[in-house]
């Protein structure tokens, strides 16, 4: 057992910088993925809530066959299969492996859209359809109602519910390390390699993911409790 | 009487889906009138004033307002509403907004009123009705009479040529009922045209002018409130009132 934690400090110790870069590319792709998502969640929401059946079709659709394929499909999909179908992400000269990042990242931020317009959709319809109704009655159009009495209301259930989002995509990206992209479960995996020191490897992964995690958490709840300001 | 009406309901039909919930209402208000409508559970009620201003949308049939059919597609609905105040069972005050806010943000974002104009105006009110110390208060630190007095002057704020009220007592605890009215009655008697579906028959009786009673979607009875109540005529309408009164 001791040998377990002294091993922990010695691959620490040596080779902190695989672990740094991990994290740091762990982070890019989660950032890059639920910035994107959300963007695109608000877009998928809009149309999934919209009255021309078209766009509220194709949001349906979308929605519900990305949340209910598994992410390694999809990410295999956009890298291995749109190649043969001769779609391939360009290279960047002065970002290393930009290809991949860019198949990552468009892979993770398809599959969060998905969840972050089920997100924003749910906050919306957890506002009391009587706030809508009332400021109808006297005389906000449709989309003043939204803007300045629904949506104030509904960011308090959906940023927290973003945030979870966020949480979640960190601890999936560790998907993305199986198409070659440096991230921390990639270069957890090459220390093994290296070291075959496995479990204490293991270990200081779990113990990164998690600090993340729980800081993102944290966060959440200090939000959370800024906003409880002005609630029934 | 004539060229004071101003707002004619003319053979209004509504369906949800296959239930025809009115089946061709005929009726008209006039200016400072007070109505009641008054009858028993799922007759109509509620999607008979909710149709008044397009909450919902009418199946067939014309709803003249200020000598426009406002069913018409091409009138701006939202231009109605301002002058169609409506008063909910559930006040839906804005939870995101304190009192202040809550009474002024239509005012000044749709009718461009000036800011401190519509603070002046909102105290005014609030001073009214006996609330101007809440005017900083969100709806959650209210109790429901207070809420539902505030639902009524945000009506007010936009100077409304009728109001609607769908069962304004209904979700009020008994102690509460009374500020309530009280603020309405005080409404009536200073002229506004009032259109109330209530469940407080004293009301219906002592304050409004006229009665109309609402029943499987037709308008079974319909004059002077006294009268009504003296010589209830339909059937129907003499088994209701022997149950609520
Ligand atoms: N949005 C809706 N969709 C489907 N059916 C509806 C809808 N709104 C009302 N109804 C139905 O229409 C009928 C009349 O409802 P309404 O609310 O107008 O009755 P009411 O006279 O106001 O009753 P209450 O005294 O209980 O408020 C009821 O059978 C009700 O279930
Ligand atoms: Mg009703």
């Amino acid at each position: 057992m001791s040998n377990f934690f002294s091993d922990i400090g010695m691959l620490f110790s040596r080779y902190n910088s695989f672990f740094l870069e991990g994290i740091r590319n762990t982070i890019i792709i989660a950032l890059f993925a639920v910035l994107i998502g959300t963007v695109f969640g608000v877009l998928m929401a809009m149309m999934r809530m919209s009255k021309i059946w078209p766009l509220k079709a194709i949001a349906t659709v979308y929605i519900e066959f990305i949340r209910g394929t598994p992410l390694m499909v999809q990410l295999m999909f956009i890298f291995y299969g749109l190649p043969m179908l001769g779609i391939t992400f360009p290279e960047v000269s002065f970002i290393p492996n930009f290809s991949r990042f860019a198949a990552g990242i468009v892979a993770m931020s398809i599959n969060s859209c998905a969840y972050v317009a089920e997100v924003i959709r749910s906050g919306i319809q957890a506002v009391d359809g009587g706030q809508m109704e009332a400021a109808r009655s006297i005389g906000y159009s449709h989309t003043q109602a939204m803007l300045y009495v629904v949506l104030p209301q509904a960011i308090r259930n959906i940023l927290p519910a973003l945030g979870n989002e966020f949480i979640t995509v960190i601890k999936e990206s560790s998907i993305v390390s199986v198409i070659g992209i440096a991230d921390l479960m990639f270069r957890t995996n090459d220390v093994i390699a290296v070291t075959y020191r496995t479990l204490p490897s293991l270990a200081i992964a779990a113990v990164i993911y998690f600090c993340m995690t729980f800081a993102g958490s944290r966060l959440i709840a200090f939000t959370e409790r800024k906003m409880s300001h002005g609630k029934q | 009487m004539e060229n004071n009406e101003f707002l004619r309901v003319v053979d209004l039909h509504k369906s949800f889906n296959k239930l025809e919930v009115l089946k061709g209402i005929n009726t008209s208000f006039s200016r400072n009138e007070v109505v009641s409508v008054i009858g028993p559970s799922g007759g109509g009620k509620s999607t008979f004033l909710r149709c008044l201003n397009l909450l919902e949308v009418p199946t067939s049939g014309q709803i003249i307002f200020d000598g426009v059919d406002i069913c018409d597609k091409k009138q701006n609905i939202n231009l109605h509403r301002q002058k169609i105040g409506m008063v909910f069972q559930q006040f839906n005050l804005f939870n995101n907004m304190n009192v202040m806010k809550n009474l002024t943000d239509a005012p000044v974002r749709i009718k461009k009123m000036p800011k401190e104009e519509a603070c002046e105006k909102a105290l005014a009110l609030l001073n009214k009705v006996g609330l101007a110390d809440r005017a900083d208060a969100y709806p959650y630190q209210l109790s429901g009479g207070q809420k539902q007095r505030i639902a009524i002057v945000r009506s007010l704020m936009m100077e409304p040529e009728v109001m609607l009220f769908d069962e304004p007592t209904s979700a009020l605890d008994p102690e509460m009922i009374g500020e309530v009215l009280e603020v309405m009655k005080q409404l009536a008697d200073e002229g506004m045209t009032m259109i109330v579906v209530t469940h407080e028959m004293r009301f219906a009786r002592e304050v409004s002018s006229r009665t109309m009673f609402l029943a499987g979607g037709h308008i079974e009875e319909d004059k002077p409130s006294h009268e009504l109540f003296a010589n209830p005529e339909s059937p129907r309408l003499q088994e209701f009132l022997a149950k609520v009164l």
